[in-house]
């Protein structure tokens, strides 16, 4: 017998999915989470996986560094900075949050001013050294951080270290020798890409959940070894990649946003095999709403992400949007008396209305209870009995002021709330030039089946899919995951000047960097090396990233890379300027070592039709419908259905339009609109 | 009112204008609007009234129906696939550098309405390279005056127009770049408008924003209807105009009507011969962004808003030049000082909803070079930023954009990249905000080495005026822009060094290889009586180093016992 475990370490349930390789049977379950100590909660859990030494995978994701940085609790920290430039991270870039708001107050760094201190030395943006590293004064500072017993860890960040990153490496190596029980990163290891404040507060970030995360890490390690789980054991990164242990408490920053990541991937799993190019992923849940997509089978990444206004971290991370906007937000009129929709949320407690624990206010959940599209009786597959009557007092105080039925408010919080989805949708869609027609959106979350076809038509996107355990598709993702670095420098040169020699040397360096960190964690097999640059118009201040499939620059690869330009250019903004001057400012090198893939168990197949439980009315945007009810537990491989109709399972609901086509997979996804008539 | 319908088309529109900004932000070349997002994107109707807007620069929504309105009035025959061009000052725009580009939505033959993009230029044509001459006297010094013009028609481009704009600035290919991605905008904004009415139709439509504006208008004027009645008044001024060593005061009186409000600027100086005149779209502008900080934030931003404002601005004064007078600093210096005027007058009867002075200035630092490297001109704009005004709830933000902007810097990795200028220093000015209760914000200095040729020009302000506190806060210390000479100790200001009228505005000045400049802004005014200060915020300030010791005694009797008291794990600092 042997094992892929994967778990998802959430803030109120820790998810796990096990797949057996020999049986090839997948279960999943979940125990409550131990945010004291979440190790407790992973190891109780672990003990329905059966024995640990048949475990050969385990993988597993976590919030603790996110929740680190989010809620402020990492390490005292001190920072370094090129003379002169110690405020960087208080200036930020002087922007404010928002334009009319007196009330604002400017985000502060994760460190204090008076634990900032500077060096002198000074790399030019050619690379060469303008004022050599004074050593002595490194000295001094690493003296005093030694016998200050507050100071935690150490940040690093000099200017121009992407260009050359002797002197942040020659401080590195003097810290170690006069302070070396405490932890230093540098901006060159962490992020060598220009822009000093974004890459500054990104070192900043990875030295303030560094003490943190690495003893939470060695704790699991313990109680994994304890148990006898033994094999290989990875950590979710943030760019939906696995790393091991060690790799992980060197650069705990590459856990901060590996959360939603799961679900990503097990869409990019899920597309494949639906025979899909591009998804759109909606991971809807009780106060918030995740949106991403898979475009050629590839998810997208991004590097931009801040903590709070102004205080960025650019780690590579999947491009996930997240919006406060789930079943749990609130409905409520403004001062205007416009009927809104979120972003509060009622949240866990007191929960909806409808839970009956105490809330009052109406929630998009309680909308769909007194439309019907939700089922009071089968909530959480029968669990939790919903109360319709304090669902329609929290409807029916909103319809009052908006002098509406419930009904029509119902609808009309439904609505609202799907509108904010479509914005989201919208964002990753449209505002980065794709055609939603040629997408698919796959709704998961205990909230995303609800919507999934009401927002089809809404933003034309004409085929739909809500796979399996659509409740825990995060940690499924996970058992899904490659051994993935992402890495790259910043290279400024143009058209007109391009340094051919050190563009090759950058791009070797990176390959070189990126296949021996793989190789250092285990990961040997089958190394795929991915190579794109990032390039503008000369004087334009935003990149766009172009792939490229050679391995050195020479006179035709570098024509090549000036005309696949223009054309990524008049794709994506509708225009391009034959004949302008192009500057490369960063090259970007993938590496993935993939793992072995698990086949999924697939359904028997289905001869005629399935058989409703029962019917209900449930109120559509043109009226109410008698709707069919089908459990899903009962749908096999090939069956079709066609709305009105709600199909059930534990976690979640999936709602069907008047006049929608739906067909189950051999693999048990509910594939909705034109997909399910292919 | 359909509520819900009302919400979604508002909603919709937003992103539109989002989604239109993004285009421009991504493709744009002057790094003040791709990097520092001076632009704006909106929507119009066809009467001109603005419909929906996106957060990018405040300053420009207030311009956007005069620009309209001005716009349909000379081009009679708008067609579809049209793109017009516009920036000229005495025609609704707020100052030379910033052109708009409308591009009417036509709905089955029916014009519904305007896609409009606003963005700032660093390169205008003009006097000095970087559009900001602080010693112009006349619009035609600013740069290239652009009435509105097709320069697109049904889709394709008018040739002469395009050839005309850029014979006439010293950087084609950047600006070159810069229409473009402005049309890129409106077109995307027009395809967007389209397929929103035709999915509602263009009666619903029509009506939904009828209403939105009604709302939004109803919503403003209950929040004016909580100021008390009265009559509020408050002065203050630019310290000179580049040309003549004297003071422009903006007076202003703010009348509140019941739902409404009167804001009058008469009494103000006659037009300077300086370019620190506000056009009356400055003067709209302006007073709009103070009542939108005044009031709750979250009303739809669209002209309902401002129907409940009136503005009354005498032709010929600092508040509403006349033609041809020079105008390009009213847009970034009166303005922000136009607001702080009217945050101290209305700071006798909401005083929560106010701070002191800010710095007022963006520290409009520009120059320009030949970049060998590459083989053509360039032109740069610089922000400098300063200290906020303290509040009855909270100290002043550091280092931020003074409030008609929202401009993000230039990281000093792509500055010295891009530029000839090593930079030795980009700091917050330890003690530059004033004292009170809840202090002023610090603002910032920025020392620079030259390494090739460079020609430098400025218009800033509050180099010899200062930041006002409130209900007792203190002054803030002033601004300053210094010189300092190869091999020189000494620093001296450029009206010492170069034989300028004002220290704060200028035009050309060469800066050799070598040499240095240093350009530090303003504080802000602190808010309240310092001797009411919190003592264990005395002592942050003091060990974090945005107050000196000395500085703490002074306003504030602090005391070295206060540490070990009210911090008592930072002993180690207090003792070095």
């Amino acid at each position: 017998m042997s094992k892929d475990v994967s778990i998802d370490v959430g803030g109120t349930f820790t998810d796990f999915v096990a797949y057996d390789r020999e049986t090839r049977n997948l279960s999943v379950w979940k125990t409550l989470s131990t945010p004291h100590d979440p190790g407790e909660g992973i190891v109780r859990g672990l003990e329905d996986a059966g024995p640990a030494g048949e475990i050969e995978h385990l993988r597993f994701g976590t919030t603790i560094a996110t929740n680190a940085v989010l809620e402020r609790k990492g390490a005292t920290v001190a920072y370094i900075a090129t003379k002169g430039f110690r405020d960087v991270p208080f200036i930020q870039r002087g922007k404010r949050q928002s334009h009319y708001d007196i009330t604002w107050i400017k985000s502060k760094p994760l460190m204090k001013r008076r634990h900032a201190f500077e060096v002198a030395g000074r790399i030019t943006s050619r690379g060469e050294e303008y004022i050599p590293l004074d050593e002595a004064g490194v000295r001094k500072v690493a003296e005093r951080i030694a016998a200050d017993p507050r100071i935690e860890a150490i940040a690093v960040c000099l200017l121009f270290s992407y260009v050359k990153p002797v002197h942040e490496r020659r401080v590195k190596e003097i810290f170690a020798e006069i302070c070396p029980n405490k932890p230093v990163s540098i901006s060159y290891d962490v992020l060598p890409k220009w822009k000093e404040h974004e890459r500054s507060s990104t070192t900043l970030a990875d030295a303030y959940i560094k003490p943190l995360v690495s003893g939470h890490l060695e704790n699991l390690n313990t109680r994994f070894a304890e148990r006898g789980v033994n094999k290989r054991i990875a950590a979710i990164k943030s760019n939906g990649g696995e790393m091991s242990l060690e790799a992980a408490a060197e650069a705990p920053i590459q856990m901060t946003l590996s959360g939603p990541t799961g679900g990503v991937v097990g869409a990019k799993q899920i597309a494949r095999l639906a025979g899909v190019d591009h998804l759109v992923t909606l991971d809807m849940g009780g106060t918030s709403t995740d949106v991403s997509t898979v475009v050629d089978g590839r998810e997208s990444f991004t590097t931009s992400f801040e903590i709070e206004f102004g205080v960025p971290i650019q780690i590579p991370m999947i491009d996930i949007r997240t919006m406060g906007a789930g079943g749990g937000s609130l409905a409520w009129i403004d001062k205007g008396g416009m009927l809104r929709v979120g972003p509060e949320s009622a949240g866990a407690a007191p929960g909806p209305a409808c839970y009956g624990q105490g809330g009052k206010r109406a929630t998009v959940t309680d909308a769909n209870v007194i439309l019907g599209r939700i089922n009071p009786e089968n909530f959480l597959g029968g669990q939790m009995a919903l109360n319709v009557d304090a669902a329609e007092k929290a409807v029916t105080k909103v319809a009052d002021e908006i002098g509406k039925s419930p009904q029509e408010t119902a609808l009309g919080i439904v609505q609202i709330a799907n509108n904010n989805m479509i914005g989201a949708l919208r964002s990753v869609l449209t505002e980065r030039g794709l055609d939603p027609r040629d997408f698919t959106l796959l709704a998961f979350g205990g909230a995303g089946p609800v919507h999934i076809s009401d927002l089809m038509p809404l933003t034309n996107i004409p085929s739909g899919i809500v796979p399996n355990y659509p409740g825990q598709f995060s940690a499924f993702g996970f058992t899904m995951t490659d051994a993935r670095i992402d890495v790259e420098r910043t290279a400024p040169m143009t058209s007109k000047a391009f340094r051919r020699e050190h563009a090759n040397d950058v791009m070797n360096d990176l390959v070189r960097e990126s296949t021996q960190a793989l190789a250092d964690q285990g990961y040997t097999a089958a190394i795929e090396i991915h190579r794109s640059l990032e390039m503008r118009y000369f004087g334009q201040n935003h990149e766009l990233e172009v792939s490229i499939n050679f391995e050195s620059f020479d006179d035709d690869t570098i024509t090549s890379i000036w005309q696949s330009f223009h054309a990524a250019h008049k794709a994506r903004y509708n225009f391009d300027i034959p004949g302008e001057t192009i500057e490369l400012i960063s090259i970007k090198v993938t590496a993935i070592s993939a793992t072995e893939r698990i086949a999924l168990p697939e359904l028997p197949p289905a001869s005629g039709n399935p058989e409703p439980i029962a019917q209900r009315p449930v109120v559509f945007d043109d009226g109410e419908h008698n709707a069919a009810i089908y459990n899903r537990t009962q749908l096999l491989a090939g069956h079709h259905l066609a709305g009105p109709a709600l199909i059930e399972e534990p976690a979640s609901i999936t709602v069907i339009r008047p006049g929608q086509d739906v067909r189950v997979d051999t693999y048990g996804n509910l594939l909705l609109g034109e997909i399910a008539a292919r | 009112m359909d509520m819900v319908t009302m919400n979604i088309i508002d909603s919709a529109m937003v992103a539109i204008c989002r989604e239109m900004g993004v285009n421009v932000q991504k493709t744009a070349y002057s790094t003040i609007f791709s990097e520092a997002e001076d632009f704006t994107c909106a929507l119009a109707n066809p009467e001109g009234e603005m419909i929906s807007v996106a957060e990018f620069c405040p300053a420009q929504i207030g311009g956007v129906p005069l620009l309209v309105r001005s716009m349909v009035k000379e081009i009679p025959e708008i067609e579809p696939g049209d793109v017009i061009i516009h920036n000229d000052p005495y025609r609704g725009g707020l100052h030379t550098p910033e052109h708009t580009m409308f591009k009417p939505i036509f709905v089955s033959d029916e014009l519904m309405g305007f896609a409009v993009s606003i963005g700032h230029f660093v390169e205008v044509g003009g006097m000095v390279p970087g559009g900001f001459p602080g010693e112009a006297t006349e619009i035609f010094h600013e740069g290239l005056r652009v009435p509105p013009v097709k320069l697109v028609k049904r889709g394709v481009d008018v040739p002469e127009v395009w050839k005309l704009l850029l014979s006439n600035v010293r950087t084609p290919r950047g600006n070159y770049g810069d229409l473009r991605a402005l049309i890129s905008a409106v077109d995307m904004g027009e395809k967007r408008m389209v397929e929103l009415i035709e999915k509602y139709g263009k009666d619903v439509f029509r009506q939904t924003v009828s209403d939105l504006m009604d709302y939004s208008e109803s919503r403003m004027r209950a929040e004016i209807s909580s100021f008390a009645d009265g009559r509020y008044t408050f002065e203050d001024c630019l310290e000179d105009d580049g040309i003549e060593a004297k003071e422009y005061w903006i007076r202003v009186a703010v009348n509140v009507q019941g739902d409404e409000v009167v804001i009058d600027y008469t009494g103000s100086s006659p037009q300077a011969k300086g370019p620190i005149n506000a056009t009356l779209g400055v003067a709209w502008s302006a007073s709009y962004n103070a009542m939108l900080h005044l009031t709750d934030q979250t009303i739809p931003k669209n002209s309902g808003c401002f129907r409940p404002i009136r503005v009354i601005s005498p032709a010929g004064t600092v508040m509403n030049v006349n033609y041809p007078g020079s105008e390009v600093g009213g847009n970034t210096e009166t303005h922000p000082l136009i607001v702080a005027c009217i945050f101290g007058a209305m700071s006798e009867c909401a005083p929560h909803r106010v701070m002191a002075s800010e710095g007022t200035t963006h520290g409009c630092f520009v120059f320009g070079g030949y970049d060998e490297e590459n083989d053509e001109p360039f032109g740069a704009f610089d922000f400098t930023y300063v200290g906020y005004g303290g509040r009855e709830f909270a100290d002043g933000n550091d280092a931020t954009d003074s409030i008609n902007g929202n401009c993000a810097n230039t990281p000093t990795e792509v500055f010295e990249t891009r530029y000839p200028w090593i930079v030795e220093e980009y700091a917050l000015r330890q003690d530059s905000g004033g004292a009170g209760e809840h202090r002023g914000g610090l603002s910032i200095s920025k020392t620079m080495l030259c390494t090739g040729d460079v020609m430098i020009s400025q218009m800033t302000n509050k180099h010899l005026r200062t930041s006002w506190g409130l209900k007792g806060g203190k002054r803030a210390i002033p601004g300053a822009t210094l010189y300092q000479a190869k091999s020189a100790n000494d620093w001296q200001t450029i009206k010492e060094a170069f034989g300028k009228v004002s220290s704060s505005k200028y035009s050309n000045v060469p800066i050799a290889p070598d040499e240095r400049v240093s350009v530090k802004a303003p504080g802000g005014g602190g808010f309240g009586d310092p001797a009411k200060r919190d003592k264990a915020a005395i002592v942050e300030d003091v060990l974090e180093g945005y107050v000196s010791r000395e500085k703490a005694m002074e306003d504030y009797g602090f005391e070295e016992s206060w540490i070990s008291k009210y911090a008592p794990d930072d002993s180690v600092e207090a003792a070095e």
